[in-house]
């Protein structure tokens, strides 16, 4: 295939291509390239190396250890567990607690002031669980309470009052029920005298 | 079956030495030491000064950290580096520049009664030959047919290369190959 701009110019470039002679000589060849590798430009480091010669160097070591201490500070603080109340120390509390104090206050046992203020923090994500939780352990505390814990018996006077108001009205067969009771547990006491004198009062 | 991937161009070759890749200036090299090196063999026609020019050319671009500006290619680049060692040269041995010259294209224009498609003419391929009559053509003729026959450059980037008129480059490139056509035509025994 002829190249159809082809012209006797081009055909007198080629002949003198085809017939030039010459190289360089292999010892000069040697000089230059040796000289290119020589000074050729230290290649580039790449981001992840120079993050790791930066980390290398002192200074900038304690900052990353600055940092990394605190990071880790924050999140051993951020996920520390919240205090769980401890149910049988509460039940025993409870126990030992004037009867009429509400069973629930058994949890708010004073805590240490830190875990009060990390029990009081916010925490977006456990709250909503942490109160279910709660409300679930203390519901289950209170059931044991009340069943624990000894029923208040009313005094002796109060029992005489609840007879003579019986009696008012009308219902004599309990007023004589309690005052059997009230006999029972007061075998020493003068119960007809003290109601009378009640009565009179 | 996978086509092969087109070679590298020069001036990436270039940037990727400039960024500490050897084996890129080793490719560079071997594309270009012939023709450079015939070229300035050819231009000052003495092989010593030629090794010279063509060390400190290389040395130059080795150790600069600049590329080819605008849309100037890498081989105008080099070759434009190589002439301008030379003229330095010349310059600081006293030597007058023969490249400078003003030279009458029209004096030395003369015709071409050789190439006629009727006549059976070839060309010498003697080498002696050869080297005498790219050494009997003017200056400036010559270093255009150079720059055309070692460089492989076109027209117009020898014209920027030599800041020279483009229309005078081609006149110069014209009368270089009839005058070259005229000295080496040989009759064909019939």
């Amino acid at each position: 295939m002829t190249d159809p701009r082809h012209t006797p110019d081009d055909e007198l470039i080629q002949h003198f291509r085809q017939h030039s002679t010459g190289e360089p000589p292999a010892s000069l060849d040697a000089f230059i390239l040796n000289a290119a590798r020589r000074e050729a430009p230290a290649p580039q480091p790449s981001l992840w190396q120079r993050w790791l010669h930066a980390c290398q160097r002192p200074r900038w070591q304690m900052a990353f250890a600055t940092v990394a201490g605190l990071a880790l500070m924050i999140g051993v603080v951020m996920r520390s567990p919240v205090p769980q109340p401890n149910i049988p120390t509460a039940t025993f509390s409870a126990l030992h607690e004037d009867a009429a104090q509400p069973a629930p206050q058994a949890f708010s046992a004073p805590a240490p002031a830190p875990m009060a203020r990390i029990a009081a923090a916010p925490k977006a994500e456990s709250a909503p669980v942490q109160a279910e939780i709660a409300g679930a352990l203390a519901d289950q505390s209170v059931a044991k309470m009340r069943k624990r814990a000894p029923v208040a018996r009313p005094s002796l006077e109060q029992g005489l009052r609840e007879i003579i108001r019986l009696r008012e009205a009308g219902d004599s067969k309990a007023a004589d029920e309690q005052l059997l009771a009230l006999h029972a547990r007061f075998p020493n006491e003068d119960l007809p005298a003290r109601l009378e004198a009640l009565q009179k009062r | 079956m996978a086509v092969p991937d087109d070679p590298p161009s020069d001036e990436s070759l270039l940037a990727r030495y400039r960024t500490g890749d050897a084996a890129a200036f080793e490719a560079l090299y071997a594309r270009h030491r012939q023709g450079l090196y015939r070229f300035l063999v050819s231009l000052c026609n003495k092989a010593e000064l030629a090794e010279e020019i063509y060390q400190e050319t290389w040395l130059s671009l080795i150790r600069s950290s600049t590329q080819p500006q605008g849309r100037a290619s890498f081989r105008t680049w080099l070759f434009q580096i190589a002439r301008n060692r030379l003229i330095d040269h010349w310059r600081k041995h006293g030597v007058h520049n023969p490249l400078h010259d003003s030279y009458d294209e029209q004096l030395h224009a003369q015709a071409d009664d050789s190439a006629g498609p009727e006549q059976q003419l070839s060309l010498s391929r003697d080498q002696a030959r050869l080297d005498a009559a790219l050494q009997d053509l003017p200056e400036d003729q010559r270093e255009v047919f150079l720059l055309r026959l070692h460089a492989d450059l076109e027209v117009p980037q020898i014209a920027a290369l030599t800041h020279t008129p483009l229309e005078t480059v081609k006149s110069r490139l014209r009368y270089a190959q009839q005058k070259l056509r005229r000295l080496l035509a040989e009759e064909v025994p019939v």
